[in-house]
């Protein structure tokens, strides 16, 4: 029998396209007996890459190749005939106009290696050029290394199933004069009837039809999925492109287009070639032909694509010269020396020979000068930027300007970052400030020309909440529904839908009605990481020389139009392309706006770089675990580290980062270290020989750098090969070998058994978990500043993260925390507020509640026009030009706002200087509005010039305001909104943030507050904690709920937002304690039913089953365990919770520490609660 | 406390049975209104004397017999006027009648939320709630100048009145609803316009034998289309003459649907309604010379007939039938 390659295969990579991926593709192929396989993926050659990978694996031939969709060549139109047909065209009123996919669509083979390549990513780019979607013009069809396969679907094929070869043949003739001999005519049968795409007849037809034109026709099967079976995923993904529901009366998938085995194909050829009316033994020549054609495709994935190699920018566009690269390396290095005024001592001199040498001998001169130009250019533009990562353990980096710390002082070591050894490319990442990202991205691109120069893709893939949702449209299910049961799932993979259902308890409800959505679940299943859109990743840049755009194809980003390349991070690493990770970072963004606002307001420069070490109200602030906003250390988590820590110095800080990480708490590093910290355990360490390594961790291993040298030292056997054998630990296989090798060697060098056999026990459990200390240095610095500044310019410092938005928490609680240091919290007013956040002086200004008596001056914090909900950068710009405002009408006609935007500043009282009451004010607004619309003039109802004549409206009431102020502003400005609920709170007994730090441990206890924040992060014991924050205006209280009391309880933990918690409280030191929550309601609904049936009502509700109804959450062993929770507040092993289902189904990590299946995951729900939502809607509410 | 407002507990879809419960109230009093699609308004000043009983008992007789003879359970309101007596309905449950006494209606409107306002729609309630006159104490409160300035001078001044308490309104006997309404849902999410243009089709026949059978003709037409999220979009076209003709109204309803020019809208229902409904004899009819257009209604008129005699079902238009 002869072979048979399918030359026509899309993976999921074709947006909602196909249903497999490639890595499943080739895998297939190579069970079903096939020696080569096409892809050819819609648009794109984004798959390429794994596709190359997995059929290297698989043993299968790769060929490569895209369908693109071309415009046929201008015939020249009949007069009229298209304005007409456009005039026709409604604008539909609702749901939009269809996707237009009418434009005929071919399939592009690479053929002659390297240029073969070369002209299919020009194709692909060229076809991204298009407005809308991807087209590829007639004018740019042309390729001497490309086969050209005209299918079903091409104009040619469409003209045959319309039974038209006249038609068929004319529009046949431009093809053969662009690809002369390379044209190819594709026939596929589906088992469809009729004479449409996939049916007998049209593939007859084809085969026919070649033979009069003598052009050779090729057999393939269109295939879109893997296996059989999988036609209802192929109609889901159909309808969520075209955005439509499924109709099984307009056709489903045949199910058909699937990777067929040879037999199949050539059954499938005998059909064909007899209903052509030719003798049987056609199919054979048949199959030949597109063996013949397969076997013309000769595309290298080493050669070709450049695979393996590596392309940095020429040395003359990085500051070379002439001169090689390294030499210029060398010089910029010296120079460096000199101008830091290292060049006395000789250590350095010693480490920049050595970085030298390890450079050179890895050619990688090219790629520092890059990223030192890079660095150069940013800071020369005025930004903020910093070296981040193992890039910042070299001192070239440091001579280079590229990292600030120095790396000899602080002990980090250049063989972690690059060694003689390692063969991987290097790293360097570095930190802009957010705002000014893709300033940075575009001087890049205008240093180094856009044909060198590319932004890296990140797929989006499909996860649970986006299946259910396209699956449900395309069934055409409940909108509400969909959106329903879409945000029941916490962030999970989509093929662990049912599972989920299963096991979580918050999902019980759900499973319940299971069966009710039929083939639902199957479907979002099937769906699973398939790529749904594709996305410019947030911070890789692609430098390389002159060729990148024949190695890659290219199309530009949605918003920014920059070029971005198909590939992904990790397909870019493989294709040996130079990325350089330029991320945003807000903090730096947050920082900067903080030192422009103290200097614009009292004319005093900081410079934060050289703010001052060890300054004690700093270190003050942050062992006060006040550390609210400060950058690494504000998460619940880090505060209760920092409050155990107690850090005082620059070194306790970077010690602090390293040991928040999932290892080192999983490994339990942090236990030792904080008793020996505090002098409650002796330092001790396995050798005396180590003491140098290990002095700075009081004998705990926290460092990457540490275990270096623990291996080094112990062994002999240089840093370099000591940094490889640290990168071995994490696999259990390599660990067995480098025992033996560990044993031996330190044996040999005098080490006694009972050394080797601690030391190693140490390098084994923490050897994969540790930090690398040039990363934990980097982060430290940024940490010390944002709480110098939060120490010593509060005011400033809140203005910079409101306007920068900074992340972990919601804005909201940041105005709560700035309330409680007592920064006074000025209202929006259209005469004083800028577009971002200000500082003012208040101490003058009257008393000022909570402001510290005495000399000093006192800042307020002055809210931003840019935080009104729908405000427009124009209109904000506007309005903070126009400044001071005399009147209202002053303020309509200068700032012009639009309508809503003006009804939402009187709202929140940004107009109260114009005198009458908010909703007066209204009302003058809309009246101007309608006399600027009807063109009345100047007409206005206004009294008295200045102040606003009042219309005798009611006021807004307080709640109303508050209420504004959340919708409007996502933020309670003027008091914190758990203040109203005060006299219900305190008829429950709830105990208040402040007044629980004078709790006993173990007294149980009522909460309330605001959501701020839920996390399920893996723990140690491979259990499953919600851990929340609430919010209730004296302080935060940080909640954790473990797995006996998810039952009743976290449903209505992820999905309220204000909350009542019963739990028992936790101490472990003075600064840190935590609330163990056994039962949880909803607050808002309790408020609701105290405003509207009294205490007794709230009585009944409270007697009615918690949660889902299964039951008071309280059970027998609940308190026992609580008692055994281990003082590090993670919870003790539950020896009657064994009726767990979980229990099974913990994940194990390769060094033993467990995971529970569904920790680290995005919770349900719709995360921490901002705005409106917060707040109940009385029917007086505007907007 | 003499106007009476009834809503009877009808199943979607069944205004065909108000004309029979219409008749029931008429045996108390001439005057009565209906309130398509489920009530009706009826003013008992005589049949107080008459039976010898207040509204209040009548009200109970009323539903014991609208239970007894039709099945139905009602729901009353009764108030001094038309518009106290439809706003206590809104307080009232089956079997518990809400009644406002003349000198507690002041008192009553204060409490009560300007939507529950005869004659205040959903975007009047808006504008009002936008300024804080969400109850009709707090609009009766508002200067009257400022309240026109929100709603209009006419408007304005009616609102200010009914929120004084002030029920100009009567109870004006009229026979039947003012509209007809055919509803087609579809089972899925519908976006083929040749199945929405074939619902418009099946709803267009049914009404236009429904206002022959009536002796009616309607002026206007209206669309309503539905969708999956449960929004709807309305569009009315004004007929170019009263008429009751099923192809003139078919002729109406595609035009309606061609102006949405609807193509990935997810729809869920169409919805045709008649609109302004006069008896037949009253409607002009435009003559023409084209033979075609009178043969078409003579064989409707027989049409209607065999329908008559052997069912709804018994002729249809091609395109539904297939």
């Amino acid at each position: 029998m002869p072979g048979f390659t399918h030359l026509h295969t899309v993976s999921g990579f074709s947006l909602r396209y196909g249903a497999s991926h490639p890595e499943r593709l080739a895998e297939r192929a190579s069970e079903r007996g096939m020696d080569a396989l096409a892809l050819t993926d819609r648009d794109t050659l984004a798959g390429s890459v794994r596709f190359a990978k997995a059929c290297a694996k698989a043993g299968v031939r790769p060929l490569f190749g895209a369908e693109l969709a071309v415009t046929p060549p201008a015939a020249a139109p009949a007069p009229g005939d298209s304005s007409v047909r456009r005039d026709r065209l409604r604008t539909p009123v609702r749901g939009g106009a269809f996707i237009d996919e009418s434009t005929p669509r071919v399939t592009f083979l690479a053929r002659d290696g390297a240029r073969g390549w070369a002209d299919l990513c020009r194709l692909v780019s060229a076809a991204h050029t298009a407005d809308g979607l991807p087209r590829l013009d007639w004018e740019d069809n042309h390729a001497g290394g490309l086969t050209v396969l005209l299918g079903p679907d091409s104009d040619v094929g469409r003209a045959l199933a319309a039974g038209r070869p006249d038609r068929a043949a004319r529009l046949l003739a431009p093809w053969r004069e662009v690809y002369g001999d390379a044209l190819r005519l594709e026939a596929v049968w589906h088992g469809r009837t009729g004479t449409g795409p996939g049916s007998l007849r049209l593939a007859a037809r084809t085969l026919g039809f070649a033979a009069e034109q003598r052009v050779r026709p090729v057999l393939s099967n269109a295939v879109r999925y893997a296996d059989p079976g999988l036609g209802p995923v192929a109609d889901v993904l159909d309808a969520a492109r075209r955005l439509v529901p499924v109709d099984p009366a307009k056709g489903l998938d045949s199910g058909e287009a699937w990777l067929k085995d040879q037999g199949a194909m050539l059954e499938t050829a005998e059909r064909i070639v007899e209903a052509a009316g030719f003798r049987r033994d056609t199919a054979l020549r048949l199959l030949d032909q597109t063996q013949t054609t397969a076997a013309e495709c000769l595309v290298d994935p080493e050669d070709d694509l450049g695979m393996g190699s590596v392309h940095f920018p020429e040395p003359h566009l990085v500051g070379a010269g002439r001169r090689t690269a390294q030499r210029a390396l060398a010089s910029r290095a010296t120079a460096g020396m000199v101008l830091r005024g290292y060049d006395r001592r000789r250590e350095y001199w010693e480490r920049m020979h050595h970085e030298l040498d390890i450079i050179a001998h890895h050619g990688f001169a090219s790629y520092f000068l890059t990223v030192a130009q890079v660095v150069d250019d940013v800071r020369d533009m005025g930004i903020r930027v910093a070296a981040r990562g193992s890039g910042a353990g070299s001192l070239v980096n440091h001579l280079l300007g590229i990292a600030h710390a120095d790396p000899v002082e602080h002990g980090l070591l250049m063989e972690r970052f690059l060694s003689k050894e390692r063969v991987v490319l290097p790293d360097i990442d570095i930190d802009v400030e957010s705002a000014r990202r893709l300033e940075v991205y575009r001087a890049i691109i205008g240093r180094f020309g856009a044909e060198r120069v590319a932004t890296v893709a990140m797929p989006e893939t499909y996860r649970v909440r986006h299946a259910v949702r396209d699956v449900g449209a395309a069934l055409s299910m409940d909108p509400a529904e969909i959106d329903r049961v879409a945000k029941s799932f916490p962030h999970i993979r989509a093929r662990d839908a049912s599972a989920a259902l299963e096991e979580l308890p918050e999902l019980r409800q759900l499973a319940g009605e299971k069966e009710k959505y039929g083939r639902l679940w199957e479907l979002v299943e099937a769906l699973d990481a398939l790529p749904r859109g594709v996305a410019m990743h947030p911070c890789g840049v692609l430098l390389s020389d002159a060729s990148l755009l024949n190695r890659t194809p290219v199309m530009p980003t949605s918003g920014e139009g920059f070029p971005m390349a198909q590939f992904d991070k990790d397909d870019v690493e493989d294709l040996g392309l130079l990325k350089l990770d330029v991320l945003g970072v807000r903090m730096q963004s947050a920082m900067a706006h903080a030192v422009g606002e103290v200097e614009r307001a009292t004319g005093e420069r900081i410079d934060l770089d050289a703010v001052p070490d060890g300054d004690p109200a700093t270190y003050g602030l942050i062992r006060s675990t006040e550390t609210l906003g400060c950058f690494q250390i504000e998460s619940p988590g880090q505060r209760d580290l920092v409050g155990r820590l107690q850090p005082s110095t620059f070194h306790d800080l970077v010690v602090d980062i390293s040991l928040f990480r999932p290892g080192p708490v999983a490994a339990d590093m942090v236990r030792p270290f904080i008793e020996a910290r505090h002098g409650r355990t002796p330092v001790r360490y396995p050798h005396p020989d180590l003491e140098e390594a290990l002095k700075g961790t009081y004998g705990v291993v926290v460092f990457h750098e540490q275990v270096i040298d623990i291996v080094s030292v112990l062994t002999g056997c240089g840093r370099g090969e000591a940094d490889r054998v640290r990168r071995g630990l994490s696999d259990p296989e390599s660990q067995g070998r480098i025992k033996v090798w560990f044993a031996q060697h330190a044996a040999a060098r005098g080490y006694d058994a009972e050394t080797i056999q601690r030391t190693w026990e140490i390098v084994e459990a923490f050897g994969s978990y540790g930090f690398c200390k040039a990363h934990a240095v980097a982060f430290a610095v940024p940490t010390y500043q944002s709480a110098w500044l939060k120490a010593h310019h509060p005011a400033a410092f809140y203005a910079g993260l409101l306007t920068h938005d900074p992340g972990m928490y919601p804005k909201r609680l940041l105005l709560a925390d700035a309330r409680r240091r007592g920064v006074p919290v000025l209202p929006l007013d259209v005469n004083k507020s800028g577009v971002a956040h200000r500082i003012e002086l208040v101490s003058d200004s009257g008393d000022v509640k909570g402001a510290p008596k005495g000399g000093k001056p006192v800042w307020g914090l002055r809210l931003a026009l840019s935080d009104v909900h729908g405000i427009s950068e124009a209109e904000a710009e506007r309005i903070a030009e126009g400044q001071p405002y005399a009147s209202l009408l002053d303020f309509w006609e200068r700032a012009r706002p639009s309508r809503p935007l003006a009804g939402r500043l009187a709202q929140v009282g940004a107009l109260d200087a114009f005198g009458a009451n908010r909703r007066d004010l209204q009302l003058h607004l809309t009246e101007l509005h309608r006399g600027a619309r009807g063109g009345r003039g100047d007409q206005l109802p206004l009294s008295g010039g200045r102040r606003t004549a009042s219309a005798g409206l009611p006021d807004l009431t307080e709640p109303e305001k508050l209420s504004a102020e959340l919708g409007v502003l996502s933020m309670d400005a003027s008091r914190h909104l758990m203040d109203d609920h005060g006299t219900f709170l305190k008829e429950l007994g709830v105990v208040s943030a402040r007044r629980l730090r004078e709790v006993r441990h173990g007294e149980t206890v009522l909460v309330a507050g605001a959501k701020a924040a839920t996390q399920t992060p893996p723990i140690r014991s491979g259990r499953r904690v919600i851990f929340s924050t609430l919010d209730d205006g004296t302080g935060l209280v940080d909640l954790a709920f473990f797995d006996d009391s998810h039952d009743t309880c976290a449903h209505t933990v992820f999905h309220s937002w204000l909350l009542l918690v019963r739990g028992v409280v936790q101490r472990r030191g003075p600064r840190s304690f935590s609330v163990v929550g056994s039962a949880a309601w909803n607050l808002a609904d309790l408020l609701e039913i105290r405003r509207e049936e009294g205490l007794e009502g709230v009585a009944a509700r409270l007697a009615a089953p918690a949660g889902n109804g299964s039951g008071a959450a309280d059970d027998g062993d609940a308190p026992a365990r609580r008692r055994l929770a281990g003082s590090d507040g993670l919870p003790a092993p539950a020896g009657s919770a064994a009726r767990d289902p979980m229990e099974e189904r913990t994940i194990r990590m390769p060094t033993g520490y467990e995971m529970h299946p569904w920790a680290d995951l995005r919770p349900a729900g719709e995360g921490p609660a901002v705005g409106r939502k917060l707040w109940h809607q009385s029917p007086g509410s505007a907007g | 406390m003499t106007i009476l407002c009834v809503r009877f507990q009808l199943p979607p879809m069944y205004e065909a049975a108000l004309p029979g419960l219409l008749g029931l109230l008429e045996e108390f009093t001439p005057v009565v209104q209906a309130l398509p699609p489920d009530g009706a308004l009826a003013d008992l000043r005589g049949a107080e004397r008459y039976f010898g009983r207040t509204a209040l008992e009548l009200a109970s007789v009323i539903r014991v017999r609208a239970l007894a003879l039709h099945g139905v359970d009602c729901v009353i309101g009764a108030g001094p006027g038309p518009m106290t007596a439809r706003m206590a309905l809104r307080e009232a449950r089956p079997g518990r009648t809400r009644a406002v006494a003349e000198d507690e209606v002041r008192e009553f409107l204060a409490g009560q939320p300007v939507v529950a306002l005869p004659g205040v729609g959903a975007k009047t309630a808006r504008t009002l709630c936008e300024y804080g006159l969400d109850t009709l104490g707090r609009v009766a409160a508002a200067p009257l100048s400022t309240l026109q300035r929100l709603v209009g001078a006419r408007a304005g001044r009616e609102l200010h009145e009914k929120a004084g308490g002030v029920d100009r309104g009567r109870v004006v006997p009229n026979a039947v609803s003012r509209s007809l309404a055919a509803e087609r849902p579809f089972t899925r999410d519908e976006l083929d316009p040749g199945r929405h243009r074939r619902a418009l089709l099946s709803a267009a026949e049914e009404l236009g034998a429904r206002l022959r059978a009536l002796d009616k003709v309607c002026r206007g037409l209206s669309l309503t289309v539905r969708y999956a999220d449960r929004s709807a979009t309305t569009r009315t076209r004004t007929l170019p003459e009263p008429t009751a003709h099923s192809p003139a109204l078919t002729r109406a309803a595609y035009g309606l649907y061609e102006a949405l020019g609807l193509q990935r809208a997810r729809v869920r229902a169409v919805v045709l309604r008649a609109e302004g409904l006069d008896p037949a004899e009253q409607a002009a009819h435009q003559l023409t010379f084209d033979p075609v257009d009178e043969k078409v209604r003579r064989i409707e008129e027989v049409a209607d007939r065999v329908r008559a005699k052997f069912g709804p079902h018994a002729l249809m238009p091609g395109t539904l039938a297939a």
